[in-house]
This record gives C-alpha cells, structure tokens and sequence, in this order.
C-alpha cells in the first residue's frame, strides 16, 4: 500500500514537471496555486516574445549556438520545433539584436526552469504533509 | 475587411521573422529593465509563500531596484576601470 502511494507520489511529481515543461505555470496550476501560475506564465512567455521580437526566431539556433539553445528550450518543447525551423540557417541574425534576443530567450528558458523545480519541490512537500510525515 | 486582418497577421509575424534595429549605444541598455523586471517577478512569484497584489508589488519593487542599482554600480565600475587603463 505504501509503495502503491509512493509510486503515485513520483508520477504526480513527473506530472508536475512535465506540464511545466511543456505550459510555464501548469505545475503550479496542478497544485492548484492560480494565481502563482499566471504570473509565471504570463511572464515567462512574454520575456520569450519580446527575445524573439529583438531579434527574429533566427536567435533560436541549435546548431551554432547550441548552449543557448539548451536554456531556450527549457521555455516549452515548442521551442525545438522552433529551432528544427531555423536550424538551416534561413533567418540570420547578428550584432546586438542577437546578443540582446540570445539573453532574453534563454533568461526566460532558465526562469522556467527554477519554476519546474520548485512546482515540483513544492509538490513533494505537499506530499510528505498528506501522507503525515 | 479579411485583406486587413490578412496583412495585421502577416504584419504580426514578419516581426518575428526579421530581427529590430539596434544601434551599440547606451540607449540600448534600456533592454536591461524588462529582463530584470521579469527575473524579479518570477523570483518573487516563486518565493512568496501567500500572492496577494499588495504584497507581490511590495517585494517585487524593492528586489527590482536592487538588481537595477547593482548593475548600475558594476557598470560605472567598469567604466571608471576601462577609462583608467585607456588614459
């Protein structure tokens, strides 16, 4: 029984990761924390936007600047779709539109990532509290 | 009608296709406060253990002005340094 509910546990942690990957703020929608959800959401995306605003989808580049990328697409998954988009090198960006647009996307990529990790540490909690411990 | 709603999107997306014009200049600092308002925010939002709007904005404001005058300060840090090694 235990291991029935801790099996529960790890999945519903998973579940909270996964939806925060995927929608900035669905983990702590699932944790029922709303408001907490919005703001994140709505901030994440838009930093995200405004990057891709400065300096075109074209500062999405998996393959020249892949570390950046790596951050980017912490953001949502839809980010690689993105970055299979550009990744022929169709949209060329330079100079400080790139560098500006590099900062802002992937600023918001780690911001969600923070998010994710502390949904899913706010979740545990939550769950050692419900099973009394 | 369809024509302008047509060209308002293509409009939409043609400035996510091509990147803005901006110059090396210190007015392209201005950039720097709507990244550092969006990582006070979220820190903030993930700190608080209770959201309401007056005590979101009371933490967020001070974190936000910190962060803008650390920059400032390391700014002019390496300004007075490059100045003094270039004169």
């Amino acid at each position: 029984m235990a291991q029935l509910s801790k099996e529960k546990h790890i999945t519903f942690l998973f579940l909270v990761g996964i939806s925060g990957w995927f929608i900035p703020g669905a983990g702590y929608f699932l944790l029922k924390e709303k408001s907490r959800a919005i703001i994140i959401f709505v901030t994440i995306i838009l930093t995200f936007c405004i990057g891709l605003y400065i300096g075109s989808i074209g500062v999405i580049d998996p393959i020249g600047s892949w570390p950046w990328y790596i951050a980017q697409v912490m953001v949502s998954p839809i980010v690689a779709g993105l970055g299979h988009l550009t990744a022929g090198g169709g949209y060329p960006v330079y100079g400080r539109p790139n560098e500006i647009g590099q900062i802002y996307t992937s600023i918001a990529g780690l911001l969600n990532l923070l998010c994710i990790v502390n949904a899913i540490y706010l979740a545990h909690l939550r769950g050692i509290k419900a099973n009394g411990g | 009608m369809e024509a302008e709603t047509l060209l308002t999107n293509f409009a939409i997306i043609a400035s996510f296709i091509s990147p803005e014009n901006i110059g090396t200049n210190p007015v392209s600092m201005i950039w720097l406060f709507p990244l550092a308002s969006a990582i006070a925010v979220v820190y903030k939002a993930t700190k608080l253990p209770t959201i309401t709007t007056g005590n979101f904005i009371k933490e967020v404001l001070p974190l936000l002005g910190s962060i803008i005058v650390f920059l400032g300060a390391t700014a002019l840090v390496l300004y007075g340094l490059v100045w003094f090694i270039t004169e």
